[in-house]
């Protein structure tokens, strides 16, 4: 708590190390945080139940979580977690009596293009198939310590197919630094303005304006945040761009602090990227060491900008802004009312610029080389980064104009036998094979950077049930069309699944969705009904193969509903 | 900012300051709310006051009046939407009112029967939390929390306490106290606390007080005045030929026979209504089957074993038209207040610690019918073409209901014949 000040603030940090350490958050390390950081103890325990990755219960001294993600469960993820399940004879979820692991699933992992993923004390590990399943069941019944497990399965290449400006790396590092000092932040802003860049994260909005409404506001601290949260399932440029562009992406975070008059930053990095953090830490040392941050950036007195990393513990709805400044701020992620935006009263009610990782490497590029950088002219406004993967022979990142047709992309990738495309993740768009020349930009296909490819094997109700759990799983639960909406669309969704379909779901299905589209907090709770719908409008047939044509069938099993009973009078009748 | 915004048409001025829901108090025009409480700063979450403003769908409760809006608010398609609403909170949490101690002062009931909620469509969310009923005076029945998070807000602006807190998140969301053991009676609250007193629902009520003021004269119970017309589903077409009558059967599943009892207190008029009524299976004229075809099924009471399931399988087939009666047939009613049970506990409660039983044990004779893991409603069994509420309907529901259906209209009954406590 020391080393913390013990700010409040700081709890979820804190807890997320005791959880690290003991694998498990004693009841007494919530009274003494309660009595150290002057909070209820409600309050410690409302955090713990929030965030996936916080436990009150003991976890196994190995913690393993496999990614639940739709593109690890095609690369077989389920039957690697079963082998290993098996091999350490536990329940998912449960930890063995020993106390020695629990095997678990999670939202996820980002490492979509080379799953299997797992997370093993919070460390990715890519590929486990079965066979490394095995072994590391071997590793844990031994306890050999997670140093000693064989280094090539911590190793996490990134599979960079194609390269645009920004991942041929020619931005000499310090000069969008040096640059923006030079021209002032009118003349920064002015060359985001005609470089036409909008926040890569999903939602487009114009970065110059985020940048320029948030000098304008008022007070004199001002704050930087890069979202790192990266939790959209089948995005991972973001880690790629950590990986080997951090530096990129931290001098894009200090332009932005010089232009705007802030002096301090986090990079808010999901808990499924811890093993990135001790690189990022590296460099942001070594960029204090050349005088590129901290206190008199370049020698310039009075131009001050650092920054810290925040971890997140396990929260999609937490790359939401406002939900992320909330976490941020130590409490549980869940998005504000807006307005007021983070921009003008983000985090700790001060103006706050919200980035997302990508938008702050291009920001970067642009203050260094001009506005030429991302865009040359009006037919090629800009640059993408994607994240493929699903069924293809070349999954990884690509670099791609903004306006790229989404057949051009499957051909990149190498993609055959296409039957469906999900682009900008479950809460994004579905495509069928018949909508390639659909474009890839924020006018028509908009997407974070998540392009899934789903070819003819593939049961597309299998995976728009899989988003749907998702959703439900990550909803934050404020707001009551997305807290109760999500249950019932997995029931009802499920119900189709398990053969008991009619056309009444269908329209009841319609019905919630309307209401959530319309009605929820944020985003999550809009988008959390749409992939189901889509998939039965653009594949029928997906549904049929599982539905009779009928107007109601009731879900109800009598079998199963009497199980209990038959049970009890079989086990009372062995009693006489 | 003051000026004036459009609501429904009706212009209204608000002062500096006030969001919509606030400016629409003052003059009087009502939007339904559940999280809103003009006492505490705006919360935002239960939706319900959503308004389609400026051709945008918004909480009106946390947006700020601006001169010139335009604000829809009392349309059936936001009305649709906050039924909707309602229909999910009651399914969420065990929200059955013929047996809660707070029906006719809650807000929830209040707002479903302003909006005409006459059925549950979902399927039941059943939740086992915890029950705190450790303080003297004071009961946490988290069941029916719907987390509006006044209790939240009163607690911690109000009374400066700050003893409750939400906590976890969709599947795992839960209502915290703060005290030393998680209890209540250890928090310091007290019966005098805004948080004790601001529960728009049942969760946080006072012990030893429910039942001062008889229901029927409770807060809501007096203010029936706002009326909303049900809308009823299409009828199924009845051929009849003239002076053929309807026919008619009835049953009682997991049920008490109220509803039974409320439709004999038709009183005389049952002479009248046999005049086009032709009963089949009914326990009125203790016939046991039903026919091939009848006209009009009426169920009263939830599934709880085997045979119910036989009973209703057979009502569906034989009948042309399915009218869940009751509480119970609608959302499982009192006997659904098990379901958090686990079935052996109930088992033995009943045949085994029980007062006064000789030779306990738990029958197993094959030819009892076998108990059910849960009680449910009987639309989670088979279709059901219309529900009629009430714990139990009034005599007067199912003599217009009948009466409608003979006569050959959709049956259309008006606001005060259709509760459901």
């Amino acid at each position: 708590m020391a080393e913390f000040d013990r700010d409040p603030h700081s709890v979820m940090q804190i807890l997320r190390r005791l959880q690290l350490q003991q694998n498990v958050i004693h009841q007494s390390d919530i009274e003494v945080l309660a009595d150290g950081l002057n909070l209820p103890r409600t309050k410690i325990k409302a955090i713990i139940d929030f965030y996936s990755f916080l436990h009150d219960t003991p976890r196994g001294r190995y913690d393993i979580y496999f990614s639940d993600s739709i593109t690890d469960h095609m690369l077989g993820s389920r039957d690697s977690a079963r082998t290993l399940c098996e091999a350490l004879g536990v329940e998912p979820g449960v930890p063995d009596p020993g106390g020695l692991a629990t095997v678990d699933f999670t939202s996820c992992t980002g490492l979509c293009e080379r799953g299997p993923a797992v997370l093993v004390n919070g460390i990715a590990i890519d590929r486990v198939d079965n066979e490394r399943a095995i072994a590391m069941a071997d590793l844990v019944r031994g306890l050999v310590p997670l140093e000693d497990w064989p280094l090539e399965w911590f190793v996490i290449n990134d599979a960079i197919r194609r390269k645009g400006p920004l991942l041929q790396q020619t931005v000499q590092r310090g000069s969008a630094l040096e640059r923006a000092i030079k021209i002032g932040p009118d003349q920064v802003i002015a060359d985001l303005g005609l470089s036409g860049l909008r926040g890569c994260g999903g939602a487009g909005f114009p970065t110059y304006r985020k940048w320029d409404i948030c000098r304008k506001a008022g007070g004199d601290e001002r704050f930087v945040i890069c979202n790192a949260d990266e939790g959209e399932p089948g995005t991972f440029k973001d880690r790629a761009l950590l990986n080997t562009e951090g530096c990129n992406v931290i001098e894009g975070m200090t332009v932005c602090g010089i232009t705007i008059g802030a002096s301090e930053g986090f990079i808010y990095l999901r808990h499924e990227y811890e093993f990135l953090r001790e690189r990022l830490e590296k460099r942001l040392r070594r960029r204090r060491q050349m005088g590129q941050l901290g206190r008199n950036i370049l020698g310039h007195h009075g131009i001050n900008f650092d920054i810290e990393i925040v971890m997140g513990a396990g929260s999609y709805v937490c790359g939401e802004e406002s939900a992320l400044i909330e976490s941020l701020e130590g409490k549980r992620g869940i998005p504000r009312i807006r307005p007021p935006y983070p921009v003008t009263h983000g985090y700790r009610s001060r103006p706050t610029v919200v980035n997302n990782v990508e938008t702050f490497a291009y920001a970067a590029g642009i203050v260094a080389e001009g506005p030429g950088f991302f865009k040359e002219d009006e037919s090629h406004p800009g640059w993408k980064l994607l994240s493929i993967s699903g069924d293809c022979e070349s999954p990884g990142i690509y670099e791609l104009p903004v306006g790229t047709k989404v057949g051009e992309a499957l051909e990149a990738c190498g993609a055959q036998d296409v039957q469906a495309v999900q682009v900008g993740g479950p809460g994004g768009i579905l495509l069928s094979a018949d909508e390639t020349h659909r474009e890839l930009s924020f006018d028509d296909s908009n997407t974070g950077g998540s392009f899934i490819v789903f070819d003819r094997s593939r049961d597309l109700l299998d995976v728009a049930l899989n988003f749907t759990k998702f959703f439900a799983h990550e909803s934050c639960g404020f707001c009551t069309p997305c807290r109760v909406g999500t249950k019932l669309m997995v029931r009802m969704a499920d119900k189709i699944a398990d053969g008991h379909g009619a056309r009444l779901d269908i329209e009841q299905m319609r019905r919630l969705n309307h209401l959530m589209t319309k009605a929820s907090h944020c985003g999550l709770g809009q988008s959390a009904a749409v992939p189901i719908l889509t998939t039965y409008e653009k594949f029928p047939d997906a549904f049929s193969r599982r539905m009779e044509d009928v107007e109601y069938k009731p879900a109800f099993d009598v079998e199963a509903a009497i199980e209990r009973s038959r049970q009890i009078v079989a086990e009372e009748a062995g009693i006489r | 900012m003051t000026g004036r915004i459009r609501i429904d048409r009706q212009s209204i001025p608000f002062a500096e300051g006030q969001t919509v829901i606030e400016a629409a108090t003052d003059s009087g025009v009502f939007i339904p709310h559940l999280c809103y409480h003009p006492d505490y700063e705006a919360n935002g979450s239960c939706k319900m006051c959503t308004c389609k403003i400026n051709g945008r769908q918004v909480s009106s409760c946390t947006t700020p009046a601006v001169d010139g809006m335009v604000v829809e608010s009392n349309t059936e398609e936001l009305n649709s939407e906050r039924r909707a609403l309602a229909q999910m909170l009651f399914v969420e949490g065990n929200h059955h009112c013929p047996s809660c101690e707070h029906s006719g002062n809650c807000v929830l009931q209040d707002q479903a029967y302003k909006l005409g909620m006459t059925a549950l469509i979902f399927p039941n969310l059943t939740v086992g939390r915890e029950t705190d009923a450790s303080h003297p005076d004071i009961l946490l029945n988290r069941d029916r929390c719907i987390y509006c998070e006044l209790c939240v807000r009163a607690s911690r602006d109000t009374d400066g306490k700050d003893l409750f807190c939400i906590t976890g998140r969709s599947q795992n969301k839960g209502l915290a106290v703060n005290s030393d053991t998680g209890l209540l009676k250890d928090s310091g609250i007290t019966v005098e606390d805004a948080a004790a007193n601001v529960c728009p629902v049942g969760c946080i009520i006072k012990k030893g007080k429910a039942f001062t003021k008889p229901i029927g004269q409770r807060e809501y119970d007096l203010r029936k005045a706002h009326s909303n017309k049900i809308r009823s589903p299409k009828l199924p077409e009845f051929v009849k030929t003239p002076g053929e009558k309807v026919s008619v059967a009835t049953c009682s599943l997991a049920g008490c026979f109220g509803c039974h009892m409320s439709f004999l207190d038709i009183d005389e008029r049952i002479v009248k209504l046999v005049e086009h009524v032709q009963f089949d299976r009914s326990p009125i004229n203790d016939i046991k089957s039903c026919s091939e075809v009848v006209d009009i099924g009426l169920v009263e009471g939830g599934v709880c074993n085997t045979e119910n399931i036989e009973t209703l399988r057979e009502f569906r087939k034989s009948c042309k038209l399915l009218i869940a009666v009751g509480a119970c047939a609608m959302s499982g009613g009192v006997p659904a207040l098990r379901n958090p049970v686990d079935v052996r506990e109930l088992l033995e409660e009943s045949y085994i610690d029980a007062i006064g039983v000789e030779n306990a044990q738990i029958p197993t004779d094959p030819e009892l019918p076998h108990i059910l893991e849960f009680v449910s409603p009987i639309h989670e069994v088979v279709k059901v073409d219309f529900f009629l509420p009430g714990c139990p309907p009034p005599a007067d529901a199912f003599w217009q209901i009948l009466n409608d259906i003979v006569e050959g209209r959709a049956p259309d009954l008006p606001y005060d014949l259709t509760y459901f406590d």
